[in-house]
């Protein structure tokens, strides 16, 4: 007989009751990690999004790739080697629109890759985000080290760093900006051979944006948030179920002096957390992704399904441990002292 | 002889003390005999009732069931002997909150592992609460249930699954007169009906005219047996 969910219809307020609990703080945890996930894509979506693979950058620039000056026959070398290979360099800039409003963008520019958005002299691609702002293609865009102007030959989608658009311009006009032809990076994807240079410095994917301090820093605090979350969802289990479980002492007696094996016990009390943990989670999961389609333009919000099933599993895993930890009185209730209790 | 307690001991240490509760007691149940344990309170007799029942264990002593030594098994063991040869009856009827009448009995059913089908086994519902007259409250939640009807149904709960050895612990004793000699009445019916071994420990001497014996214990042993 599924004691379990008669238990349930018979106390439906006290079973909601932890089960609006256990939804609400889902829910903000999915939100939350959708913001984090939005943040992190504006803050190097540039990045996360180039296929795994090698970071190089020289070692004299101590893991700050802004200060990397990747020696011309360094670079050559490497490239003639690894045909998918890239050399590429990132500096934060501004862009004068028709208007004259300044806007700040990403300057990259990049050697001829599949990785990266190749553009000739006096060309500019940028980030969808900018046509939102009102620029379109064939605009003329101006910036203050730049006598040229540059002409808007189209977008692309999701490709921000920093928290701005990213812009790709030529090596030639990059240099004009920054006034150095040098490479501050060089890509190598993933099945690539590896170069070897006693001057050079490598990292993965992961390894390299935790060099980009916004990014590591911002991304610790959000992720914090994101596990303090559920801890404090592991800990609701353990406490709600410890105070039920504590009301149920005398029951829990009786059940085991009639017979109930105590590992029954424990399957009614997982039946209870597993039902209530999967219907909070799936109003949660169902609001969130609602959320994701209607959330404003722009918003830094993404919340892949990767992620929510990742977190709905943690959600269980921590129930069952926050739910099992509390039962563990269960183990030690003695019939006698609840027979000895009176009437349950 | 169905249930023999044989010199059972038992002793709690209450800091340097040690207080002997049960000092050798002797016992035989039998099959379709209705036993009483009467005393003054402290003299013994619960313990006596919930260490042959397998609740808790003897210090000292050997409690035979059908040839099997109790206080040589395992929890394991002895619960599955709980739930599937033994009945009980408490003070309070102890019924589960959220749980029907007639589910109180089909959860009986359950735990000692039932072989009967579905159906089957709410028609043995059926007959069971007929034979404590509860049939009509089957649906009914213990909420609504009075307290001599609530003692009806958990003394159903006990004799559900054809148990060999029925234990009650003042079984009467929070119903009034009325209620207690109904409720006497019916367990001593079943005794016989179900030819059930039963042991009651009460209080209430105008209950010892239902027994077929009637042991007295005064101090932790048996003073008389009638």
């Amino acid at each position: 007989m599924n004691i379990a969910w008669k238990e349930m219809k018979k106390s439906k307020a006290k079973f909601m009751i932890l089960g609006s609990i256990v939804f609400l703080v889902s829910l903000l945890t999915f939100m939350i990690s959708g913001l984090a996930n939005g943040l992190s894509q504006e803050s190097a979506g540039l990045i996360k999004d180039l296929p795994a693979g090698q970071f190089y950058m020289t070692k004299e620039a101590n893991q700050t790739y802004s200060m990397s000056r990747i020696d011309h026959s360094i670079q050559h070398q490497i490239l003639s080697k690894q045909k998918d290979a890239t050399a590429f360099s990132i500096q934060m800039g501004f862009l004068n629109d028709r208007d004259g409003k300044q806007q700040s963008v990403a300057f990259v520019t990049a050697t001829k890759s599949k990785q990266f958005i190749n553009v000739e002299k006096g060309e500019i691609v940028l980030d969808k985000s900018m046509e939102d702002n009102g620029i379109k293609i064939g605009d003329a865009l101006t910036n203050n080290q730049f006598k040229g102007k540059f002409v808007v030959k189209g977008f692309v989608k999701h490709s921000k760093y920093s928290h701005a658009s990213v812009a790709y311009i030529s090596m030639e006009d990059f240099k004009e900006i920054y006034g150095t032809a040098e490479m501050q990076l060089i890509f190598v994807p993933e099945g690539s051979p590896e170069p070897t240079s006693s001057s050079m410095e490598s990292f993965s994917n992961h390894q390299f944006l935790n060099t980009i301090s916004s990014y590591k820093s911002e991304q610790m605090s959000l992720n914090m948030i994101i596990w303090f979350l559920v801890v404090i969802s592991g800990m609701l289990f353990a406490i709600f179920f410890y105070m039920m479980n504590v009301q149920k002492i005398g029951l829990y007696g009786i059940l085991k002096a009639i017979g109930v094996k105590t590992s029954s016990l424990f399957k009614i009390m997982w039946t209870q957390m597993v039902f209530i943990t999967v219907i909070a989670l799936s109003i949660a999961i169902f609001l969130s992704q609602i959320f994701t389609r209607v959330a404003p333009k722009g918003m830094p919000f993404s919340l892949t399904t990767e992620t929510t099933v990742q977190l709905s599993i943690v959600f269980l895993i921590i129930g069952f441990i926050g739910a099992t930890l509390s039962g563990l009185q269960i183990k030690s209730v003695q019939p006698l002292q609840a027979i000895q209790q009176g009437e349950v | 002889m169905i249930f023999k307690i044989d010199n059972v001991k038992k002793s709690y240490k209450n800091g340097e003390v040690t207080e002997e509760i049960l000092k050798g007691v002797n016992l035989i149940l039998r099959e379709g005999e209705l036993t009483s344990l009467v005393g003054a309170s402290g003299s013994g007799k619960s313990t006596l009732l919930t260490i042959a029942a397998g609740l808790q264990p003897a210090s000292d002593g050997q409690i035979t069931f059908e040839g099997k030594n109790l206080t040589s098994l395992n929890a394991e063991q002895v619960r599955k002997i709980r739930a599937h040869q033994f009945g009980f009856v408490f003070q309070f009827a102890h019924l589960v909150p959220f749980l029907t009448v007639e589910e109180q009995l089909l959860l009986m059913l359950d735990v000692s592992e039932s072989k009967l089908k579905k159906r089957e086994q709410k028609k043995e519902v059926d007959k069971i609460l007929k034979l404590v007259e509860m049939d009509h409250r089957k649906h009914a939640y213990p909420s609504s249930l009075s307290g001599g009807e609530k003692q009806r149904v958990a003394i159903a709960r006990a004799i559900i699954h054809k148990p060999k050895v029925l234990f009650a612990d003042e079984p009467t004793a929070s119903l009034d007169s009325k209620r207690s000699k109904d409720v006497m009445t019916l367990i001593s019916n079943l005794t016989k009906t179900l030819n059930i071994a039963t042991l009651i420990v009460t209080h209430d001497e105008e209950m010892l005219s239902f027994a077929d014996h009637i042991i007295k214990m005064s101090d932790g042993q048996i003073l008389r047996k009638v």
